[in-house]
């Protein structure tokens, strides 16, 4: 019985192999032939996968000499495979940045030129804008989509209890006004709500905060640009909000990041991204979401506005004959409504303002408000914003620290500010 | 005997004739073991039978409704989290067999050798190798990651199988050869002598002894193997980067990351059915979990 | 309780003979396991051993730096906040987890109806171990409104989320460990097989009881699985990666209360980018494990018995 088992074994064994080495074969070589392939690599959920390979496969329907390779994982995953992949030198042509990366990849000389690349059209965008996408005078990476912190409330909940939030050009839209206002709704709603999640770790909203104040988050030298002042300015903010009960606790948000899924049937507000009303009005389809630019501090500098684009670039190492490939598919990415509409605007309004305005003739009511809004605050002036250092990476961690502390009490708020602050910069030091 | 902790203040009959008596006797203890039994594992298992019920809800209760009665039922979570990701998950459970099964016989035949070797065989480098292997489970995977991945990229390998399943025919998963080796250690050597002594040789021994005795480590060893690998996400996630290559964790993971609320009860729902092989061949192996040494080697 | 004692090894009836060396048919046997060390295993060994003094970002070469490393964690708070969580996580799960799966295994051995169904259901969670889908799972029993709360809330007790205090996430990671006790339980299983029953035979005839047996024949047998059980659950409690990772979305919050050690090894490598510190960090690591497992060895001689002396 052992034998024929093992014979089993022997002939299982073989089979396999051979099955592996079959399919490897057929999987590498299946369409190779003739055809150029250029990886593609992003972070995101299942249905940007979807909705990206739909996109792609399109874009090789037109392109039949392409072939694109999707590289699509997790946020998180995307960027344990990027750091892996680097030192090999094997990265994926054309590949998404995490916004803390921008500046480390590019000290390190990861993106390749983009204004000598033949098949990219820039025509849609002018030279002040162009100039805007550039990383210390170079223009490597493609942004290609806009999003800027908002006050985004749910207009159901609102109209229910009778409350009417200001519009954002309203004298009254400021940061105390707001405060009160929460703390009204959380007051005399009947369905027992809050006013607003716990959103002192949104990192949008946090940056609009300090250059309301004359700071920045990063300044041009790469250090973080902010005082122990509007730090614990913004931590009291919250937690003056949390004490008189209209926002929740990290208990009942789960963490510094609040699920919005677990709370949004329970809050009037939530502090964020102009983004995120996409995904996030799908989630509780009978409620209609509105958002408004981030209220106010009186005397606040001009220019104190600015916006946050994801940005797409090309590996430093790509072969040289992939180049005018990778740049058609960057092309198509960053320039093609097509291509927009089915891989959706999770990510933000389009750069090219071509783009965003043909997209307004197919957005969903969400999609519209993000994009009228986004619209608007591209009209705005804004002082120029700059990237984050090397070193910045865990920055937001270092923060969401000193929000656990203050809130388990075990620092004051001076103090946690004052730490997040000297850790950030030691971590930037650090990377130099 | 069976008994062994419940009924431990009476010494067991010394005659096992009165087998009636004795199953009267012991009915009432073989029925609150039972009930012991299964009012623990109700509260070990509660969490995924919430899992299962939740995974038949509709998206917006998952999170929602904490009870267990569902307020509404719908297959929806199922049907749609299978094809959610372009491709439907025949694909991923697909490679993730594949890749399962080849781990299986990689480490069934690499690592039984290298035990064998380690626990009977006297050689000179043998404490060396052994504290070598045992060492190379101590060292944390996530320093080893990037010199292993320059490795297989600088022999062209990435985005294949092979980095997963190479190191698994070359014994790389010391943990089983030490569990290995602490079975063949169990068995008396004498078998070994006697065998010898009728002019068989290493590997006559090796393949006739050793192996039928150390079944239980063996299906042990297939049982871990299938697990881990089966849910190994990391190496997976670095090593294959082509979707067609994807196994099921990488799958699930892009699950999680759902832009709205239907993606818990669609990742709930893959999530078990994911878990679905590796409870069958668990129930399948443990059935093989069979007396060795007593029921073939001293017959 | 004579065929235990003539059964079992003891370490003065060890027989002291010399075989001749078997080195040629012991390389046969280890070629699949020497090609992997030396191809799989080795290289990265040494490369981080080498790393662990140097500077390296990942993205560019690493440059030498002596023991600077090793000399930093003496005054890295986050260090000996690893430390102390990872350890009090060792002492904790590791006697609670095998002792589970001890208890069960030989309740689950034999003579029962359904013992297929029960080991099955008790081998279910640790399939779902370091599964994603942990993480909603364990919000759900012990977040805010989770079930925990639920329960005690029916008594009058109101308690925050345990995930987000950092005096009891520690506890939750515990129970997700002890929670998933079926692995060592197999193995114990497994080992349990391997006792030659007719020593409880042999023990019945001589009139041993249940309890007679399962010290003197039961738990003398299964030594080396205990030992091997203890060893590498000792190692992987040291290790412990996923359940951190997923629980606390990779950050070891709250606080840092689960900050566990290899998290903080995963975060200086792959989000600060400072593989050299990570390297040294893994190499204090694997050395302390080493010391641990040296002491297991050591003690192993007092109370592990094989049935090849």
């Amino acid at each position: 019985m052992y034998r024929t088992s093992r014979r089993g074994l022997i002939k299982s064994t073989a089979a396999l192999t051979l099955g592996a080495a079959a399919l490897n074969r057929s999987v590498s070589h299946s369409s190779a032939q003739e055809k150029t392939t250029i990886r593609y690599g992003w972070w995101g959920g299942a249905e940007r996968q979807a909705n990206y390979t739909r996109a792609l496969e399109a874009f090789e329907a037109q392109n039949p000499d392409i072939d694109v390779e999707p590289e699509p994982a997790e946020y998180a995953a995307f960027q344990e495979r990027m750091t892996t992949q680097i030192p090999a030198g094997n990265v994926a042509e054309l590949f998404w940045i995490a916004s803390p990366q921008v500046l480390t990849y590019a000290a390190n000389d990861l993106y390749r030129p983009l204004d000598t690349v033949p098949t990219l059209d820039l025509s849609d965008y002018d030279a002040a804008l162009l100039d805007s996408f550039r990383l210390s005078g170079n223009l490597n990476t493609m942004p290609f989509a806009i999003f800027a912190p908002v006050f985004r409330f749910n207009e159901t909940f609102a109209t229910e209890a009778g409350l009417t939030v200001p519009d954002a050009s309203s004298p009254d839209w400021t940061w105390d006004a707001l405060a009160q206002l929460l703390i009204d709704y959380s007051a005399n709603n009947p369905s027992g709500r809050r006013g607003t999640a716990y959103n002192a770790h949104a990192d949008l909203p946090f940056e609009a905060w300090l250059r309301q104040r004359g700071e920045q988050l990063w300044t041009e030298e790469g250090t973080a640009g902010f005082t122990v002042d509007s730090v614990a300015a913004w931590f009291d903010w919250w937690e003056n909000l949390r004490r008189a009960g209209a926002a929740l606790s990290l208990s009942e948000q789960d963490g510094p990041s609040a699920d919005w899924q677990l709370i949004g049937d329970t809050v009037l507000a939530n502090m964020g991204n102009s983004n995120h009303i996409v995904d996030d009005s799908r989630s509780f389809p009978d409620y209609t979401f509105r958002q408004r630019a981030m209220p106010l501090m009186p005397g606040a500098p001009e220019g104190h506005k600015y916006l946050y684009t994801p940005r797409i670039a090309m590996y430093q190492g790509i072969e040289e004959n992939k180049v005018e490939a990778a740049a058609r598919l960057m092309n198509y990415n960053v320039n093609n409504t097509e291509f927009v509409r089915t891989t959706g605007m999770s990510l933000g309004a389009p750069v090219n303002p071509r783009v965003r305005q043909e997209m307004l003739a197919f957005a969903s009511p969400a999609e519209t408000e993000m994009l009228t809004f986004v619209e608007a605050e591209t009209a705005a002036t804004r002082n120029p914003r700059f990237e984050a250092p090397p070193g910045s990476n865990t920055w937001r961690d270092v923060m969401a620290l000193a929000i656990e502390e203050i809130a388990n009490e075990q620092s004051t708020v001076m103090e946690a500010a004052q730490r997040m602050i000297d850790d950030i910069n030691a971590e930037i030091e650090r990377a130099r | 005997m069976t008994d062994t902790l419940v009924q431990d203040t009476q010494p067991a009959p010394a005659t096992t004739s009165s087998t009636t008596f004795e199953w009267q006797r012991k009915r009432p203890r073989t029925l609150l073991k039972h009930a012991v039994l299964s009012l623990f594992l109700l509260v070990m298992v509660y969490p995924l039978i919430w899992m299962v019920v939740s995974s038949f809800k509709p998206g917006y209760l998952v999170l929602t409704e904490p009870g267990l009665i569902p307020s509404a039922l719908t297959f929806d979570n199922y049907t749609e989290g299978w094809t959610a990701l372009n491709r439907p998950f025949t694909r991923f459970f697909f490679n993730s067999t594949l890749i399962s099964a080849g781990s299986i016989i990689g480490n069934l035949f690499s690592c039984s050798l290298a035990a064998y070797a380690l626990a009977r065989l006297n050689f000179r480098a043998r404490k060396f190798y052994f504290a070598v292997t045992l060492a190379s489970v101590m060292l944390p995977f996530h320093v080893l990651v990037i010199p292993q991945y320059v490795f297989f990229n600088e022999v062209g390998l990435v985005n294949t199988f092979y980095p997963l399943l190479l190191p698994k025919f070359l014994a790389t998963d010391a943990f089983f050869i030490f569990l290995m080796v602490q079975f063949v250690r169990t068995i008396p050597r004498d078998l070994d002598r006697a065998a010898m002594v009728d002019g068989a040789n290493f590997f006559r021994i090796f393949w006739d002894i050793i192996l039928p005795l150390m079944r239980p480590a063996l299906v042990t060893t297939t049982i871990f193997t299938f697990i881990w690998t089966w849910n190994d996400f990391f190496v997976p996630l670095i090593y294959l980067t082509s979707t067609d290559l994807y196994t099921v964790p990488l799958a699930l993971n892009l699950l999680v990351d759902s832009e709205s609320q239907t993606g818990v009860g669609r990742l709930f729902a893959m999530s078990l059915l994911s878990l679905v092989p590796i409870l069958v061949v668990f129930l399948v192996a443990q059935r093989y979990l069979i007396r060795g040494i007593a029921t073939t080697g001293l017959k | 309780m004579a065929t235990t004692v003539e059964k079992t090894p003891q370490p003065e009836t060890r027989q002291r003979y010399r075989p001749e060396r078997q080195d040629g048919v012991a390389h046969v046997f280890m070629t699949p396991w020497l090609l992997g060390f030396v191809l799989i295993t080795a290289l990265p060994l040494f490369a981080s051993l080498y790393l662990a003094f140097t500077d390296y970002d990942i993205l560019s070469p690493p440059e030498f730096i002596g023991f600077e490393n090793f000399t930093r964690m003496v005054d890295d708070d986050r260090f000996w906040s690893a430390i102390s969580v990872t350890l009090r996580y060792v002492v904790f799960s590791v006697p609670l987890q095998l002792g589970f799966a001890l208890l069960l295994a030989v309740l689950l051995d034999r003579g029962l109806s359904g013992l297929a169904f029960y080991r099955g259901g008790y081998y279910l969670p640790s399939l779902l171990g370091t599964s994603v889908a942990v993480a909603v799972l364990w919000r759900q029993l012990f977040g805010h409104d989770g079930l925990v709360n639920l329960a005690l809330g029916q008594f009058g007790i109101e308690m925050d989320s345990w995930l987000q205090n950092p005096d009891t996430a520690l506890s939750t990671l515990i129970i997700l460990n002890v929670w998933t006790f079926g692995s060592p339980m197999v193995i114990f299983l497994a080992g349990l097989r391997q006792i030659p029953y007719d020593l409880y035979e042999a023990a019945r005839v001589d009139g041993a009881g249940l309890l007679r047996q399962f010290f003197n024949i039961t738990i003398p047998l299964l030594t080396p699985i205990i030992f091997f059980n203890l060893i590498l659950q000792t190692i992987g409690a040291f290790q412990t990666f996923n359940q951190a990772y997923i629980i606390s979305g990779g950050t070891g919050g709250p606080v840092d209360s689960t900050l566990f050690y290899t998290l903080y090894i995963y975060r200086q490598a792959f989000l600060s980018y400072d593989m050299g510190y990570a390297s040294a960090l893994a190499w204090v690591l694997m050395l302390a494990i080493a010391l641990v497992t040296a002491i297991h060895f050591l003690l192993s001689r007092y109370w592990v018995f094989y049935g090849d002396d």
